[in-house]
């Protein structure tokens, strides 16, 4: 692995590899204290492809996510990332997580948060790849700015790209677009998926919008409330590269239905946006 | 335009100041600022001599309590399960009265500044400990979990985010740090030094000279101002845009129960007499004036005469705790009443706040002669010393926790045009809770410092005055029992506010407390 991460580097800072092992979850449950958050689940998520979840608020979508980023062990069951487990896997520094709060550190700036990716995952320092990461996420010219001074959305696509600095072989995305405006949001949507595939990584992704769960993925998982499960399993076998005007297609609104009658059926209560 | 409009006030006052004490000259309680300029002009070198010393010993015991202080913040965040008898043992310690470690570490340490350096150093660390402590664990989960998401360790989880989250909380610290350690050596030459500040207020108080111990108060409160100023300039240095300070009661991850803190301070204490005997014995302190618990215990329970020894502990301390709880309530009264009022003026808290924040930086225990001098060495002397000591403290968190006060909260109000009391019942006062309990809790261990050094200097009642007593006459089994009695109650008194702070801030501020 570690030729791997000092292989050929590409000006975005993501290094080339093959494709990443698939990802197996064998009768896996979490419980909090009394309360089952997930119901056994067994899933195969293929490696080097994008996988959404999607689900009402509080369903487990941030447990499920969690487990995959070994931060929590299963109660019951095991995971497997090719041979590893998640705890393995984020030991030798395979895995990136963008946080939902995302998670910036105050003290230092969009640069330095960005550097700290790199460091954490034990890398070489790398300015220029970092400053290209920057201006993919749109912050270019933002990059002495300290978090406090930035907007919600800006500040999630800093941790994005301090994600990527990490180079990961799992990148793990907790709703990394819900402050982000929409505009930028369809530019994220176009210019990131590119990244990852030539980074060869596995994507996992939670997010609220339909239309971006099928615009980003290979896969939807459609998530039932406590204790979570997984109601449906939509595959999105649109070709890639995905233009904006994809989603104007009849193809994209059939799959965004199937997805929106899963979730409504999923929880009557939750209308689907 | 802005030197002179700002010097204008102070003038006024000082002028006031003049008049009220030429008016008072009678009753001899108000040394006007001209008698306290000429005090100053004619014995310059003497105070600027005596300036020097006490200076020196507040830096020497401020340098070697804040790392203390640090030191066992990191002692405490690196091994959790040991963080509550740390914090317990550390507060403890930091409850025993000044006035009673002073002579003992005299007695200790023969002449030279030995005792004031290291009461300085006492009086520093642990509000420097406390919010390290905080800060240490202040950050959010999810930055933990970014770091370990990366495969990194508890290392790189110090390195990278607990330090840097703790330096605005270290720089507050140190920053309150400046007065306190003024204070403590100013408290280390009350108890039997030949230089200082301390050593001549003592003088002065016994040859009932006004203008000195008025000369004194001014530049104790001066000079520690000037310092307190300059460590704010070095924290808004280090950073710019300080958090919210809140130092949360020492809290583990265990639920609120009676029985586990109950726990930890059987333990803390029983380590803290292992600690107390053990260091006796390493050094081997003569019995004559080292005494070991089994010699406290002795001399309160089965000596021949433990029960006249109990009675008279009993009585010292009924007595400076009728003085002690007073003060103390009073002055948290006062404290976050004048906040609250404020609040509903918005323009006079403006004026307010700098003053509290001044004040704050003056070591209240210098101008400890000087009050009760004004009121009497009665009752009336003792309440107000503890009350002035705790009051500013109280008043600058109880403001600083209004201003903390959600914007979106406050918007809120303001978009139904809900009148000031409403905002200040439903809005402010809910927000001023973690601090003001924040402060009640700091103000336990400040309330006993005031009560016993007044005490000391002048009362001849009460605890404070036992201790003067038995230090001067040799009685050392009495002096550490008392001491240990002092911290005891201290260490309960601390614990029932923090209990009462907990139950509340369950109900109003759970954020504050599953810290």
């Amino acid at each position: 692995m570690a030729e791997r991460r000092g292989g050929p580097s590409s000006a975005s800072g993501i290094t080339a590899r093959e494709a990443a092992p698939d990802i197996l979850l064998q009768g896996v449950t979490r419980d909090f204290g009394a309360v089952a958050a997930l119901a056994p689940i067994d899933l195969r998520i293929t490696g080097g492809a994008v996988t959404a979840l999607v689900g009402p608020s509080g369903c487990g979508k941030s447990t499920l996510l969690r487990l995959l980023a070994g931060l929590i062990p299963p109660s019951r069951g095991h995971i497997l990332v090719g041979a590893e487990t998640p705890d393995a896997l984020r030991r030798r520094a395979g895995l990136a997580m963008a946080f939902q709060d995302a998670a910036l550190l105050p003290w230092r700036s969009v640069r330095g948060n960005v550097a700290l990716g790199r460091a954490l995952a034990r890398r070489p320092r790398d300015p220029r790849a970092d400053e290209a990461l920057i201006g993919l996420v749109g912050l270019a010219g933002f990059e002495t700015w300290r978090p406090a001074e930035l907007s919600g959305g800006m500040r999630q696509r800093a941790a994005i790209a301090r994600a990527l600095a990490a180079a990961p072989e799992l990148l793990l995305l907790d709703e990394p677009f819900g402050a982000v405006d929409e505009l930028t949001r369809e530019r994220l949507n176009a210019e990131l998926p590119p990244l990852w595939e030539t980074a060869g990584a596995t994507v996992i992704l939670v997010t609220h919008s339909v239309t971006e769960a099928v615009r980003l993925s290979d896969r939807v998982l459609v998530m039932t409330p406590r204790p979570a499960r997984i109601a449906a399993d939509i595959p999105v076998p649109l070709p890639r590269p995905r233009a904006e005007a994809l989603a104007a297609t009849e193809r994209f609104a059939g799959i965004c239905a199937a997805v929106r009658a899963a979730l409504r059926s999923a929880e009557p209560a939750a209308g689907p946006r | 335009m802005r030197g002179p409009g700002r010097a204008l006030p102070l003038l006024g006052l000082i002028l006031l100041w003049e008049v009220l004490a030429r008016a008072t000259a009678q009753s001899f309680v108000i040394a006007a600022p001209t008698a306290i300029a000429a005090h100053l002009a004619t014995h310059a070198e003497l105070l600027l001599r005596a300036l020097g010393t006490t200076a020196w010993n507040a830096a020497q015991g401020y340098l070697w309590g804040n790392l203390a202080g640090i030191a066992l913040a990191l002692a405490a965040v690196s091994a959790p399960r040991a963080e509550r008898i740390l914090s317990i043992l550390a507060l403890f310690v930091f409850c025993l009265p000044l006035v009673a470690t002073g002579p003992v570490l005299r007695v200790l340490s023969g002449p030279g500044n030995a005792p004031q350096v290291a009461l300085a150093a006492l009086a520093v660390y642990y509000t420097t400990f406390l919010p390290v402590l905080v800060g240490l664990r202040a950050a959010p989960q999810s930055w933990f979990e970014l770091v370990r998401s990366h495969g990194r360790g508890p290392l790189a989880a110090l390195w990278l985010v607990r330090l840097p989250a703790a330096l605005p909380y270290l720089a507050a610290g140190l920053q309150i740090a400046v007065p306190a350690a003024f204070l403590g050596a100013m408290v280390g030459e009350f108890t039997g030094a030949e230089r200082g500040l301390g050593m001549l207020t003592l003088r002065a108080l016994r040859g009932l000279d006004l203008p000195a111990t008025w000369a004194i108060a001014v530049i104790a409160a001066l000079v520690s101002g000037l310092a307190f100023h300059l460590a704010g300039r070095l924290a808004r240095w280090l950073d710019p845009a300080p958090p919210a300070l809140l130092p949360a009661a020492p809290a583990g991850a265990r639920p609120l129960r009676l029985a586990g803190p109950l726990a930890d301070t059987v333990l803390a204490l029983a380590a803290g007499g292992l600690l107390w005997a053990g260091l006796m014995e390493l050094f081997a302190l003569p019995d004559f004036f080292a005494k070991r618990p089994g010699d406290v215990w002795a001399f309160l329970v089965t000596d021949a005469q433990a029960g006249a020894h109990r009675a008279r502990l009993a009585a010292a301390l009924g007595q400076t705790l009728a003085m002690a709880g007073p003060g103390y309530l009073a002055g948290l009264a006062l404290g976050a009443g004048l906040a609250a009022g404020l609040t509903l003026r918005p323009g006079l808290a403006g004026l307010a706040m700098p003053l509290a924040v001044a004040l704050r930086a003056v070591p209240i225990i210098a101008t400890a002669p000087v009050l009760i001098w004004a009121l009497g060495r009665g009752a009336a002397g003792t309440v107000t010393v503890v009350a002035v000591m705790i009051f500013f403290p109280t008043l600058v968190a109880c403001l600083s926790g209004i201003a903390r006060t959600p914007r979106a909260v406050l918007d809120l109000f303001d978009s139904h045009a809900a009148p000031g009391l409403q905002r200040l019942l439903w809005a402010q006062l809910p927000a001023i809770l973690p601090a003001f309990f924040a402060a009640a809790r700091m103000a336990v261990p400040a309330a006993i410092l005031a009560v016993t050094t007044a005490e000391w200097l002048a009362t001849g009642r009460g605890i404070g005055a036992l201790m003067a007593v038995s230090a001067a006459t040799s009685d050392y089994a009495m002096l550490w029992s008392a001491t240990a009695a002092t911290g005891l109650a201290a260490l309960a008194a601390h614990g029932a506010v923090a209990w009462a702070e907990r139950a509340v801030l369950s109900r109003h501020a759970a954020e504050q407390v599953a810290r």
